[in-house]
């Protein structure tokens, strides 16, 4: 057999539609193996953790928190620009596959999905948290209060809860209709009556019929193409909320791409590395093939190269503005003063690890994918741990200088936010299939097309 | 109403095509075919273009003029209240609401479109051909408006590995 580089199936042996629904339900169909119930176990105790420094923080106030008057934004918006990062890539995977017809992108789009709501929730809870009284999170609506004023349109802030709601609201959408299928799927082979009965509710009515199938598919392409211009406005609002502050380090217009890029490199390093665990715990390498983590470690090669240009950017406009507060931030605070480890970790992990990808040998070791992915995340909640508190803590007034120190409550939510990730995708995993049955079959048949192609060749 | 319909079942998507495309040609009444994924050869041999997109493209309209309205209403009318210096009416900030609310009332109502043209909708009771129309069969359903036995046999021909003749209430598949 002759194997091509250009054209390899994506769903790789030989596969009947029977044999794909079998093997993709099974995580549905069996009973949960040991590691998802101490994973789910573990995810719990976070979750517990969370809940407690969440109970802290709304009893005592948000001084429990490591804020002080310099740095009145810490862990808690870190934290919610690394998980909205992370939560860009779903999407991204969605519009690759219906907007520009990336088909290795049909296996990983379900899961990356998944990724991307259960990132988004968890993104989202950080500024209700830092509102202080959440049970007042109306207030940021538009709708006239009591005084009759109406909510400042014209800030990013504002654009920021229109953003995201947006987001949350068009992912779950893209998701849940994304499975109606799956979900017709599992009604109709389940023997149990009950699970009958509640995939028979989400499914929708879904029979198979070809007229809907050609309204489906219609409508995802049409949502598909709405997201695509929602995932970049999203990223460039929340470094808006940045950019259009006058602090140095922040106050730059190249922050709305560095912010897209960097969600998209972060958002494909966690896809990633939640593939790489599932192809490992479902066996399911005949739909995640070597050809997909290829393909998503080419993309984190050329993002670590944008990623990079856009470190040395800054650096480069600080310096050529002559500004000197500019200048301190990059050159003394960031490169070698208080926050120099930070940096060093954020560029040697973004724009110099991921280099490796050159080497084909590389991309394909399991190890080498797992820790990379891994150490770009790492980097990534370095790099906004570095634009957000070397800027706040070190700024015009050497006076109101400060350090920050997160609080065991910080850390609290922020690991509370690991566990409801956690559970949240454990509970996806248990309950809907992890790749897309009804996106998958087609794919596979193109697969043996190209197989006896290859043959004949 | 209940009336006479043939099935032909197939396992393969192209010769699915195949069959389509010639009974089409000779003029038979096909209803609908059930499958468990579909392509875009598929799609194209039996149904039209969907007119939803043109549908999204009126409902964005009226969502940007809607928008504009309440925000031009708010800022300038209801409570003209100047931030930072800026003028009342200032239209950059509200491009970006005007994208977002666009996106959103635009995905939601075309969902909406769907569904109810689709008549799907929560615990609504599927009609299926079988079961196995969800995972390795496809259906095609034909009326009895023609000679029965010729669809039979041109079935047959296009490689249908059954062929049933049964009773479908009208509803459940137009």
């Amino acid at each position: 057999m002759i194997s091509s580089n250009i054209s390899q199936p994506l769903v790789t042996g030989q596969k009947q539609y029977g044999d794909i629904t079998r093997e993709l339900l099974e995580n549905t169909e069996g009973r949960p193996p040991l590691w998802w119930l101490i994973a789910f176990g573990l995810g719990c105790l976070a979750l517990a953790f969370g809940g407690w420094a969440f109970y802290m923080s709304l009893s005592q106030g948000l001084g429990t928190w490591g804020l002080t008057n310099s740095v009145g934004w810490g862990w808690d918006i870190i934290n919610f620009v690394w998980w909205i990062g992370i939560g860009h890539a779903g999407t991204a995977f969605t519009i690759f596959f219906l907007v520009f017809r990336q088909k290795w992108a049909g296996s990983i789009n379900r899961s990356a999905e998944a990724m991307t709501v259960f990132a988004v929730m968890c993104a989202g809870l950080f500024p209700l948290i830092h509102m202080g009284r959440p049970w007042l999170a109306f207030f940021i609506l538009p709708y006239p209060n009591t005084r009759l004023l109406w909510v400042n349109f014209n800030s990013p802030l504002f654009w920021d809860v229109l953003a995201i709601s947006t987001y949350l609201i068009m992912s779950v959408t893209l998701w849940y209709l994304g499975m109606v299928p799956d979900l017709a799927t599992i009604r109709d082979r389940t023997k149990n009556k009950f699970k009958r009965t509640i995939y028979g509710i989400f499914s929708l009515g879904w029979n198979g019929s070809l007229y809907a199938y050609n309204r489906y598919e219609t409508l995802l392409k049409l949502l598909g193409g709405l997201a695509a211009p929602l995932v970049i406005s999203v990223h460039t609002i929340v470094a808006l909320d940045f950019a259009i502050s006058v602090l140095p380090g922040w106050h730059a217009t190249i922050l709305p791409p560095y912010f897209f890029v960097g969600a998209i490199f972060s958002g494909f390093a966690m896809v990633l590395t939640i593939m790489i665990l599932m192809r490992k715990a479902f066996n399911i390498s005949d739909y995640i093939t070597w050809k997909h983590l290829d393909n998503i470690a080419l993309v984190l090669k050329y993002g670590s190269l944008v990623i990079g240009l856009a470190y040395g950017i800054e650096l480069f406009i600080a310096w050529y503005s002559g500004v000197d507060y500019e200048m301190y931030t990059f050159f003394n605070a960031r490169v070698s003063g208080s926050f120099s480890t930070a940096f060093w970790i954020m560029v040697s992990c973004n724009a110099i690890v991921p280099q490796i990808f050159w080497f084909r040998k590389a991309r394909q070791s399991i190890v080498v994918l797992f820790i990379v992915s891994i150490l770009i995340n790492v980097g990534m909640w370095f790099e906004r741990f570095v634009i957000l508190i070397s800027s706040l803590a070190e700024d015009f007034l050497p006076s109101s200088w400060t350090s920050y120190q997160p609080t065991i409550v910080d850390i609290g939510i922020f690991v509370g936010t690991f566990g409801l990730f956690t559970v949240g995708m454990l509970l996806f995993i248990k309950f809907i299939p992890i790749i897309a049955i009804n996106e998958v079959k087609p794919i596979s048949k193109e697969g043996q097309r190209v197989t006896i192609k290859n043959e004949k060749a | 109403m209940n009336s006479k319909h043939t099935i032909g079942v197939f396992d393969d998507e192209d010769k699915l095509v195949k069959a389509i495309k010639y009974l089409k040609s000779k003029h038979a009444n096909i209803k609908d075919v059930f499958g468990p994924s579909t392509n875009h050869e598929l799609i194209k041999s039996l149904t039209t273009e969907s007119r939803l997109p043109y549908l999204a493209v009126l409902v964005a309209a009226a969502t940007i003029a809607a928008t504009f309205a309440f925000l031009y209403y708010t800022s300038v009318i209801d409570y003209p209240l100047r931030y930072g210096g800026k003028p009342l009416f200032s239209f950059p900030p509200m491009v970006v609401i005007l994208f977002l609310v666009t996106i959103l009332v635009t995905g939601g109502v075309s969902v909406m479109l769907f569904l109810g043209r689709t008549q799907l909708f929560p615990g609504k009771k599927a009609w299926i051909p079988d079961p196995r129309v969800s995972d390795d069969r496809f259906y095609l359903v034909m009326d009895q408006n023609f000679n029965p036995e010729e669809i039979i046999r041109w079935l047959r021909e296009f490689g249908a590995l059954e062929i049933i003749e049964t009773d479908i209430e009208k509803s459940s598949i137009s």
